[in-house]
């Protein structure tokens, strides 16, 4: 049984934020700080090796109190024991969401580490250099092909851990294959030698389209350059991850080169299982494991913490009190750190697939809004796109700045790390600048600048998190994607609407298959809209 | 003359032996370790032909005093030799200082393969500490299995040296071994110390062109054992060390190449050639590897593999960097039994193989192929060049010949009833 998302309980805690937001909405965040010097003190939180600043978030303590009045109106706690208890949380599809058991240790979860045990062996004969083509030689290059969420984690993860490197042999050259046209996969095959090859095909349902086109192009790419080997080249140059091992079989994947994952694992929460292979290739099995246990330290936090001081809870509340009681509608993702390069992409499937939902349980749309528009960039990147309208358009948006504390210099290179370590503190400064100035606005500037012409004010008063990561490692990354995990799924419980499923992304699918045939043979036009049929005139022109 | 010579090489101990042999007195001084506790055992420290009866004889005539390296006691001779391990440059330093303060030193000769530049380092530091002693550089040339020959009887000697005085002891010192014309070529301290580098680079780049010019023959099917003594017969080239083979291993000839490429680097100069061509090595040490795996179209998994010949080269127990080693750990990454014999390695294999349970090791090359789906022939030891083949046929579950080192006839072993590969064969 799912806990009741209403209750009449919420009734008087609706009405008191109500009164509240009337007076919140006029507050500036100058002001707050200028009344609250110990804001940082209270508004702030620690845990598995993150500080989490909400102090330039536009709220107060009491605010909080409220939010957290309407978590438990919500019965959050019990929420949250209902997922960890593997109730069916996706009851739109009637399972659970056990990604969190993809964390748990070896006697919690013996079926998971039998599969990373599997993994483990795959990634340790790469590394060696004794993974072998099918003229014998020694793998060098990886192709990982999958879209969604067995592209953007593995992904993300890869490139963000890239100064780690195996604590034995060589990690491959990994490349990323998603793209349902040829536009990536065909330059890419004409670098590679097909002989030192190897295809990763990753797709939970091993049905997925895109996915499939680009492992038939690989197919038939390794196909030319070993005629009549047809075995041995399934054999030694494809892997394939998935939920659903006949269609694996089925497509030639060879039995010994299946690695498994479960259902109840969502796309969007599949990184820390076989999905993570490319992340294990990147940082080797023991990088990995330290990933998986940074997420478990989230985990814990999020079972055990009491809801004030719990990270996810708390950072969810921040969300839907913008969303919800200020109105704020857009938030941008604005790492501190070149290596977090696609965690903006990342954070954008696991949070818009995640909640960009309108109905609730009992199948009422929803008359408030849920999930925001999230986009971002790398943050000094981004001052020089659109920090512009951060500073002085017309949309009030919520920041997430992300950033490492300490500085670790790669391992294996000797000199420049001085140079790197300045320019890390620099990256920091404007870090730290930036989230200032977006909150005071003019009150960041010195006394004698208050006097500008209008077009070069700052109005401030953006709220932000700043997420400061102790060092960026695996452990951390761990922590920072688990945190944000849960943090979709209190805000979920908040909202009343199930996190787990995908129901919006299906139809365009079975549309897209209709329209191929129109495509190709231009009969069928009359039953479409104008718009379609002129282009469809146009593009078979 | 007193000589001292320091070090534990192989270098050191023909250096010692030769120089007692040829009326010396010689005190050969040992650091702690296996060469040392061999000499104290009166054991033969390398399995070298002929070296452990020179060192006995010499040891017997009481012309060679073996004793472990302590830098006190008696002073210094005259004329030191240092042949220490590579990398042992602190050492080096430490017995300098110890000469200076010693006093009666006057010359000494670095046999060792340090970086360029090291001789005129030591030659630096003995000044500074107020000696007068000289140092001239005299580059190993040494080939492993015919050492002492190579010592007594050389091709060629390079000296490096800045002194006239320095020079004219070293000729006296050479002169037994310089006897039918002078084979010695004087140059500046960096220069030997460079060229010593020079010719191990150049020499390792004839063996990886010649592996990649197999490679070529195969896709062209030409046999690359013709093309080689085509290509050996034009003067401008010779015939040495043209072999496509299964790559070469060793600890100094790779070594040689691998500081060379370093010291390009430090240097800021692209040191593209070397690296690949040591890059061409390794891949060529898995050569007979990938054969094995195609021929099985890579379900290789439980089989048995027999390697005839483990050692680096023939006439040598070493086993470091050669092919056999990067071969057996292939192969038991794929799961597949590995028998190997080998006339004198077996020890340091085993040694090296660390109690592997898929590694046996057989006193007989017949026993060793019994059953096996692969025969590799990648050492080229003179027993292995003429197998009784209907045997080989007959015990072998695959009579599939991998020869590493093209000594067989491809034709005649195939008209035996037998599969043979060879390196650029077809």
């Amino acid at each position: 049984m799912l806990p009741d998302h209403f209750s009449a309980a919420e009734r008087p805690v609706r009405q008191a934020l109500a009164e509240h937001v009337d007076k919140a909405r006029h507050w500036h965040l100058a002001q707050l700080f200028a009344d609250d010097t110990a804001r940082f003190d209270t508004l702030s939180l620690e845990g598995c090796g993150l500080l989490v600043d909400f102090s330039k978030q536009r709220l107060t303590g009491e605010t909080l109190d409220l939010l957290l009045d309407l978590a438990c109106a919500r019965d959050l706690e019990s929420w949250v024991r209902a997922l960890f208890e593997g109730s069916d949380v996706n009851w739109t599809e009637a399972r659970p969401a056990l990604h969190w058991r993809l964390r748990e240790q070896a006697d919690a979860a013996p079926e998971v580490h039998d599969q990373l045990a599997r993994m483990g062996e795959i990634v340790d004969q790469v590394l060696r250099g004794q993974w072998r083509g099918c003229h014998g030689d020694a793998i060098t290059d990886v192709v990982n092909v999958g879209v969604g969420g067995s592209d953007l984690g593995p992904l993300m993860a890869s490139y963000a851990l890239a100064d780690f490197r195996p604590e034995h042999g060589r990690r491959p050259d990994l490349h990323f294959v998603s793209s349902m046209d040829g536009s990536q996969i065909a330059p890419l095959l004409n670098d590679l030698n097909p002989a030192t090859t190897l295809i990763v095909v990753s797709s939970k349902s091993f049905t997925t389209l895109d996915t499939l086109a680009n492992a038939e192009t690989a197919r038939a790419w390794l196909e030319r350059a070993f005629p009549d080997q047809q075995r041995a080249l399934m054999r030694c140059h494809f892997v394939g991850v998935s939920a659903n091992p006949e269609k694996m079989s089925e497509w030639g994947i060879h039995p010994c080169n299946q690695l498994l994952f479960w259902e109840w694992v969502g796309g969007r929460f599949s990184l820390w299982s076989a999905i993570g292979l490319p992340i294990a290739l990147t940082v080797g099995m023991k990088g990995f494991r330290e990933l998986l246990e940074g997420a478990r330290e989230m985990d814990v936090h999020f079972r055990e913490a009491p809801l004030a001081h719990n990270l996810p809870v708390i950072l969810g509340l921040v969300d839907v009190w913008n969303i919800n009681f200020l109105d704020i509608t857009a938030r941008a993702v604005l790492p501190y750190d070149g290596r977090l390069k696609h965690f903006p992409s990342y954070l954008e499937q696991l949070e818009m697939e995640s909640n960009g939902k309108s109905v609730t349980r009992d199948g009422t749309p929803v008359d408030y809004h849920t999930c925001p528009v999230i986009w971002g960039e790398v943050g000094s990147n981004a001052q020089h796109a659109f920090y512009q309208l951060l500073h002085q358009g017309t949309q009030p948006v919520a920041c997430d700045f992300i950033v490492a504390g300490r500085y670790v210099p790669p391992s294996g290179d000797g000199d420049g790390h001085q140079q790197l370590a300045h320019q890390h503190r620099l990256t920091l400064a404007n870090c730290l600048a930036q989230s200032r100035l977006l909150a005071l606005g003019g009150g960041a500037l010195p006394d004698d600048q208050h006097d500008q012409p209008a077009f070069k004010q700052y109005r401030g008063n953006q709220p932000s998190t700043t997420l400061m990561l102790d060092e960026l490692s695996p452990r951390r990354l761990g922590s920072l994607v688990a945190l944000y995990e849960h943090k979709v799924f209190v805000e979920s419980v908040l909202w009343g609407i199930n996190p787990f499923d995908q129901w919006g992304v299906e139809m365009g699918k079975v549309i897209a298959r209709d329209m191929v045939p129109v495509l190709e043979t231009g009969d069928g036009l009359d039953g479409l809209d104008a718009s379609t049929r002129g282009l469809v005139r146009r593009a078979r022109s | 003359m007193r000589i001292d010579v320091f070090g534990d090489t192989l270098c050191a101990s023909v250096t010692a032996a030769a120089l007692a042999q040829s009326g010396h007195e010689v005190c050969w001084f040992l650091p702690r370790g296996r060469v040392l506790d061999a000499v104290n055992e009166d054991r033969v420290p390398y399995r070298e032909p002929g070296l452990g009866d020179l060192l006995g004889e010499q040891r017997a005539a009481g012309r060679l005093r073996c004793a472990p390296m302590t830098l006190n006691g008696d002073p210094a001779a005259p004329v030191v030799f240092l042949a220490l391990q590579p990398g042992a440059q602190t050492l080096a330093a430490e017995i300098a200082d110890w000469l200076a303060s010693a006093g009666a030193c006057g010359l000494v000769i670095n046999q060792s393969v340090f970086p360029v530049g090291t001789s005129e380092a030591l030659q630096r530091r003995l000044a500074e500490a107020g000696s007068p002693a000289r140092v001239v550089a005299l580059p190993e040339t040494l080939q492993e299995g015919v050492a002492i020959d190579s010592f007594l009887r050389p091709h060629h000697i390079l000296l490096g040296c800045d002194d006239p005085a320095a020079e004219t002891l070293m000729r006296e010192i050479l002169r037994p071994f310089n006897r039918r014309r002078d084979v010695i070529r004087v140059m500046g301290l960096r220069e030997a110390e460079f060229t010593k580098l020079a010719i191990s680079g150049m020499l390792a780049t004839r063996l990886s062109y010649m592996n990649d010019m197999a490679l070529l023959a195969e896709q062209l099917d030409v046999d690359i054992d013709t093309v080689r003594q085509g290509v050996g017969s034009d003067p401008r080239i010779g015939e040495a060390y043209l072999y496509a083979g299964c790559g070469f291993g060793g600890s100094g000839f790779s070594r040689d190449v691998m500081s060379l490429t370093d010291t390009l680097r430090s240097k800021e100069v692209s040191a593209k050639l070397l690296e690949q061509v040591m890059e061409i090595n390794e891949r060529q040490k898995e050569v007979l590897f990938r054969r094995f795996w195609r021929h099985f179209e890579g379900e290789v998994a439980g089989r048995r593999v027999a390697i005839w010949g483990a050692a680096f080269k023939p006439g040598s127990d070493r086993v470091d960097n050669g092919p056999a080693l990067k071969l057996i750990e292939a192969l038991w990454a794929q799961d597949v039994q590995v028998h190997v014999h080998d006339p004198l390695a077996l020890p340091e294999l085993d040694a090296w193989a660390g109690g592997h349970p898929d590694l046996i090791l057989h006193d007989d090359p017949y026993q060793a192929v019994a059953d096996v789906d692969a025969l590799m022939l990648v050492t080229e030891w003179k027993l292995y060049w003429s197998p009784d083949w209907p045997r080989l046929r007959d015990s072998m579950g695959t009579p599939l010949i991998l020869d590493g080192r093209n000594i067989y006839d491809p034709d005649y072993v195939r008209g035996q009833g037998l599969l043979y590969h060879g390196i650029g064969r077809g």
